[in-house]
């Protein structure tokens, strides 16, 4: 073959031109691949991770004595103080239950997008959601102050023959909040079988060829079974969806469906959806950064994710920023002087600084996501990230505890100052979370690894394509 | 005596390919395994449409359905509860625990249904474990097997050979 211009054979493009950063790094084989992904579960054990385990115990601890000492003793531990009923619980609680939506929204939404970048995170996601889910769901059974009576809250017939009130905004939380939390579980474990049965199969030990034996139930990658298997995870994402719109709406109606300035408004549902995906994938980016760093998922999770995951946070950032322009706008449109006096205590009154955080953090820090560079380091991207977890928590605070300090009379007006069990449940609910997720970490595989075969199957099959009309248009020239 | 004759393959069109010539062949149940979903295994094997769809269609309508009627029978019949002096059956605030309990019956019925009705599971004791080399069906193998009569199965395993199958191997079934 002659080496001049016109005849020069066209190399290939392995790579999308639209698509400037894989969304996979290179075709390893699928025993090359099933090896990398599982090196987390079957590898020797990371001292960095024993230590950083053995740190977030510790402060579970302080959890554990703080949750021991809220029901020996009663919730009068807490800072919480009539006006002030809802404080740090229901905070914590909201904060959570907002984190918990990125997973499914990966999961579901974009699956029944196509979006192909999904593959590699989405159980990571998942996972995170289940543990947040698993955190915000304590709070509002422990604020109940004799939480062993939780039950009561189920609709059963009972001797006094009273029910539940299917009125109310708080049943519907109870309803959401479990139906979230089983479907998460279960959506999640769906997409694990097949994983499983090849930890299984990978496996050396026979102890954990037995575990994850019984965890895959059988599993065997039947053509049968994998048919199946895609429509029911395809509906499962199809139910998702309008689930995970539902859950935080339901939270808001907490808020909305209530007369207090502050509380009583009509853009709550959007809003809260909009910051709950907001601060879910700021919690993806922040667990994610690391861990791929150390466990060595860079070639799944590549540049291009954080770059998606960056806009969708600078995205829904936007729509938060909107919602509170939209709230303000109304208070002052309203005429209401309630509302409004409600908001101006919000900026310029006892928490004014929490105010600023929360509009530092949220509106102003996501900003810097509209430069590719800064989306696309990891570093600048975790800081962002973890700026929008403090900023959406202090919006949590600011509506819930803030609008309470002051109602309609200024006679029952009072401050909150949260006590040390309140920061301990804070603090020790992080560091529970973090425990069952190094857990997961450590114990199940993290990337979905017959997605990520399948996606590589598919890249592969592009390349070819690409590769024939590129040699195709050079034979024509 | 039936007998599990497993084939592994290198490539999916090889796969594919020995599976439509043996369906063609007849007098064997088969089946495909591999790691992740294979593009063209439901036709290849002459499989009908998934039944999933209708039945989670019909567990999501129960739910929904039972969800409402749990409402209207407790606070609505059972016990009327009169609260901001809105009517007892109240239909709108009926609706956030109708929808969820419709998707939470839904959702039920695919996981348990898939495991329980579908796959057949748990079975963790099954013929194709039976072959060591069998364990790269979750990693890497592409693997074809053909339930067939125990005279039948030598012929089979030849055939796999010849349509180019990596290794072969018999499993006298014990069931």
């Amino acid at each position: 073959m002659s080496t001049g211009p016109e005849t020069e054979t066209v190399v290939p493009r392995a790579v999308d031109p639209l698509e400037p950063v894989p969304v996979l790094v290179g075709r390893p084989s699928d025993r090359a691949l099933t090896e990398s992904l599982l090196t987390p579960v079957l590898g020797p054990v990371k001292k960095g991770w024993l230590l950083l385990l053995a740190l977030l115990l510790g402060v579970m601890g302080l959890w554990l004595v703080a949750l021991t000492l809220t029901v020996f003793v009663g919730i009068g531990v807490w800072g919480n103080n009539i006006p002030v009923a809802w404080a740090f619980d229901i905070t914590n609680f909201v904060w959570w239950i907002g984190i918990g939506h990125a997973g499914t929204l990966i999961s579901a939404i974009l699956l029944l997008f196509q979006q192909k970048w999904r593959t590699s995170i989405n159980r990571f996601a998942e996972a995170m959601t289940l543990f947040a889910v698993a955190m915000a769901g304590m709070y509002p059974i422990i604020h109940l102050g004799r939480p062993w009576l939780f039950w009561w809250l189920i609709p059963y017939p009972a001797t006094t023959g009273v029910w539940p009130n299917f009125k109310s905004a708080l049943p519907w939380d109870v309803f959401a909040i479990s139906t979230y939390a089983t479907v998460s579980l279960l959506f999640w474990y769906l997409g694990l079988i097949p994983d499983l049965a090849t930890l299984r199969d990978a496996a050396a030990s026979r102890l954990q060829r037995r575990v994850y034996g019984i965890m895959s139930f059988g599993w065997r990658g039947s053509a049968r079974h994998w048919q199946h298997w895609r429509i029911g995870y395809l509906l499962m994402a199809g139910l998702s969806t309008p689930l995970v719109l539902s859950v935080h709406t339901i939270v808001s109606f907490d808020f909305a469906i209530s007369q207090l300035p502050g509380w009583h408004t009509t853009i709550f549902p959007p809003y809260f959806v909009a910051g709950a995906i907001f601060s879910g994938f700021a919690m993806v980016v922040t667990l994610m950064v690391p861990a791929r760093k150390v466990f060595g998922f860079e070639h799944v999770v590549t540049l291009r994710h954080l770059d998606n995951m960056a806009k969708v946070l600078l995205a829904t950032g936007l729509m938060v920023a909107y919602g509170y322009a939209m709230e303000w706008f109304i208070a002052w449109y309203s005429g209401d002087d309630a509302e409004w006096f409600a908001f101006l205590n919000r900026a310029v009154g006892d928490y004014s600084w929490i105010f600023a955080i929360q509009m530092f953090c949220n509106v102003v820090a996501p900003q810097v996501l509209w430069s590719a560079r800064f989306r696309r380091s990891p570093l600048a991207l975790f800081v962002v990230s973890i700026l929008v977890n403090v900023g959406m928590w202090a919006e949590r605070f600011v509506i819930i505890a803030v609008s309470l300090t002051r109602d309609f009379l200024p006679g029952s007006w009072a401050n909150y100052t949260p006590t040390w069990v309140d920061w301990s449940l804070l603090f020790g609910s992080i560091a529970t979370f973090g425990v069952l997720f190094m857990l997961f970490l450590r114990f199940i595989p993290a990337i979905p690894i017959s997605e990520v075969k399948e996606l590589r199957h598919e890249l592969s099959h592009g390349d070819h394509e690409r590769a024939r009309a590129a040699q195709a248009q050079a034979e024509r020239s | 005596m039936k007998a599990l004759v497993l084939g592994e393959f290198g490539e999916q069109a090889a796969l594919l390919d020995a599976a439509r010539s043996l369906r063609a062949r007849g007098g064997a149940r088969l089946d495909l395994h591999s790691p992740y979903p294979l593009e063209g295994a439901d036709e290849v094997l002459g499989l009908k449409p998934s039944t999933v769809p209708l039945v989670v269609l019909v567990a999501g309508v129960i739910g929904a359905i039972s969800g409402y009627l749990l409402q209207w029978y407790t606070v609505g019949y059972d016990w009327p509860l009169n609260v901001g002096n809105r009517p007892p059956h109240s239909p709108a605030a009926f609706i956030p625990v109708t929808f969820e309990l419709g998707v939470l019956f839904a959702a039920l019925a695919i996981f348990f249904g898939l495991l329980a009705a579908w796959f057949g599971f748990p079975r963790v004791h099954h013929p194709v474990f039976e072959v060591e080399a069998f364990r790269s069906a979750t990693i890497d193998g592409l693997w074809l097997s053909a339930e067939v009569e125990g005279k039948d199965a030598e012929g089979i395993a030849a055939e796999l050979r010849r349509l180019g199958a990596r290794q072969v191997s018999i499993v006298p079934e014990a069931t």
